[in-house]
């Protein structure tokens, strides 16, 4: 697995992969939907799978002395790691806003999604969405990720539309919270995101092993 | 000794069907997968890799299953498929260094002597190769890590004459350290210079599997050559 790791990150990784992560200083922005941060370090991932599949990586790997089921599983590590990659920048804006930053003027009459945990619980599902439909997607055929990819763009911006505007809605005012505010529900949500996350993925993982172990290359 | 049976392959495809294919390949012999194009050579051979996945039937290495063992028998399969490209824009060195990672069988003076002996230059990209020198890197690959059989898909295409007179040579010396080489062909005059067993393959269906020997005094006619035996019993599968 450590080999195909290192193949992953040396030989099928686009650039842009790792400089997209920047993308979660996104959420350091005011007065923007700070989820689009998400959606370009995904865009980033989306880049090495497309570099993989220009450069016939799937079938070189296969090649390996290694089961069908690890490369799979490299594949999602890979792209776990690029995105918690950018979920530490996010992370670290977060604590920012919700601490030195929480009485900032500029943040306070943001009218858009504050940085807080809420948000960061959706950039988790955000990322979870994205590996259960794109990577889950892609390895039905190993080939084609078109369709995955204009359908996770969809559900990423419906979902990011609905976190952006819930806060609007009576009653769910606490969702957007600044500094500690209401923390124990804002660390619930998190948690959720979380827990989200990892579920699509390892959903996601199992099957793509199984529908990879029976395609045809 | 037979070190790898296939077993009762079959594979449909919309056009194009795959029918109880077998078919062993032996210890210390050269055998050559003959057939015309579309005959079924590279699905055979993809099936044998576990790159398609067969309807029915067994590949069976050094007595295992291949798909219960497939990380372990595959340290001790040399593969070729022609001239695919690999990550055409790095260089053949950074490859390399990735593949011999995967190999605890990786011979680096074996690796270095094929270097020199294919002529390839580690620091050009695959995209600065022309055909025949893609071939020769992906045999590189098979070839350094002590592999006990050796699949190989048209070694020879794209080859120069000398390119491929040396392989074929090459194979006689790899023979005579015991390894096993199962190599696909539409070139007859290759399979005539130097294997040992003829697997011949039309339509999806194995017509023969035989030594060489045996195969000629069964299907070759008085002064006939391979080739033209080939040739005839081809275009009598395609009458039938």
């Amino acid at each position: 697995m450590r080999n195909l790791l290192i193949k992953e990150f040396k030989l099928s990784a686009s650039f842009l992969s790792y400089l997209f992560i920047l993308f979660g200083l996104m959420f350091f922005l005011p007065g923007y939907p700070v989820l689009c941060g998400v959606f370009f370090v995904t865009l980033g991932i989306f880049q090495s799978f497309q570099n993989a599949r220009e450069t016939n990586d799937i079938l070189f790997s296969v090649l390996l002395p290694v089961a069908k089921r690890d490369i799979v599983k490299a594949k999602y590590i890979f792209v776990c790691i690029i995105e918690l990659g950018g979920l530490l920048i996010m992370g670290a804006a977060v604590a920012l806003r919700m601490t030195v930053f929480a009485n900032s003027e500029v943040y306070r009459t943001n009218a858009l999604m504050n940085a807080n945990c809420f948000s960061l619980g959706l950039a988790f599902l955000i990322f979870g969405l994205f590996n259960s439909i794109f990577v889950g997607g892609f390895f039905k055929t190993a080939y084609k990720f078109a369709l995955p990819f204009i359908t996770y763009i969809i559900v990423a911006f419906l979902t990011l539309g609905i976190g952006e505007a819930l806060h609007y809605f009576p009653g769910l005012e606490a969702l957007n919270s600044f500094g500690t505010d209401n923390l124990a529900l804002q660390l619930l949500l998190l948690a959720s995101g979380i827990v989200l996350f990892l579920l699509l993925t390892w959903i996601s993982m199992k099957k793509s092993c199984i529908k990879f172990e029976k395609t045809d290359l | 000794m037979s070190i790898v049976n296939v077993k009762n392959l079959n594979k449909t495809y919309p056009s194009f069907k795959l029918s109880d294919v077998s078919f062993n390949i032996e210890e210390g012999r050269i055998t050559g997968f003959i057939g015309r194009n579309g005959a079924g050579k590279t699905t055979t051979i993809k099936s044998m890799l576990n790159l398609v996945h067969p309807d029915s039937g067994d590949i069976v290495y050094f007595g295992k299953q291949f798909k219960e063992y497939e990380s372990e028998i595959k340290k001790h399969i040399g593969y070729s498929t022609g001239s695919v490209n690999w990550y055409p824009r790095k260089k053949l060195c950074d490859i390399m260094k990735t593949v011999k990672r995967c190999y605890d069988t990786w011979d680096e003076e074996a690796y270095r002597k094929y270097l020199a002996l294919f002529q390839l230059d580690e620091n050009k990209t695959a995209l600065e190769l022309s055909e025949g020198m893609k071939v020769k890197c992906n045999l590189l690959i098979a070839l350094s890590h002590n592999a006990r059989v050796l699949i190989l898909d048209e070694p020879t295409s794209g080859l120069d004459p000398f390119s491929r007179d040396e392989l074929l040579s090459l194979f006689t010396e790899l023979k005579s350290h015991n390894a096993a080489i199962f190599f696909s062909t539409h070139i007859i005059s290759d399979i005539e210079k130097c294997a040992d067993d003829i697997v011949y393959i039309s339509k999806g269906k194995i017509v023969a599997s035989l030594p060489k020997n045996e195969f000629i005094a069964q299907y070759s006619e008085e002064g006939e050559t391979l080739e033209q035996t080939i040739l005839r019993m081809e275009r009598g599968v395609l009458n039938a």
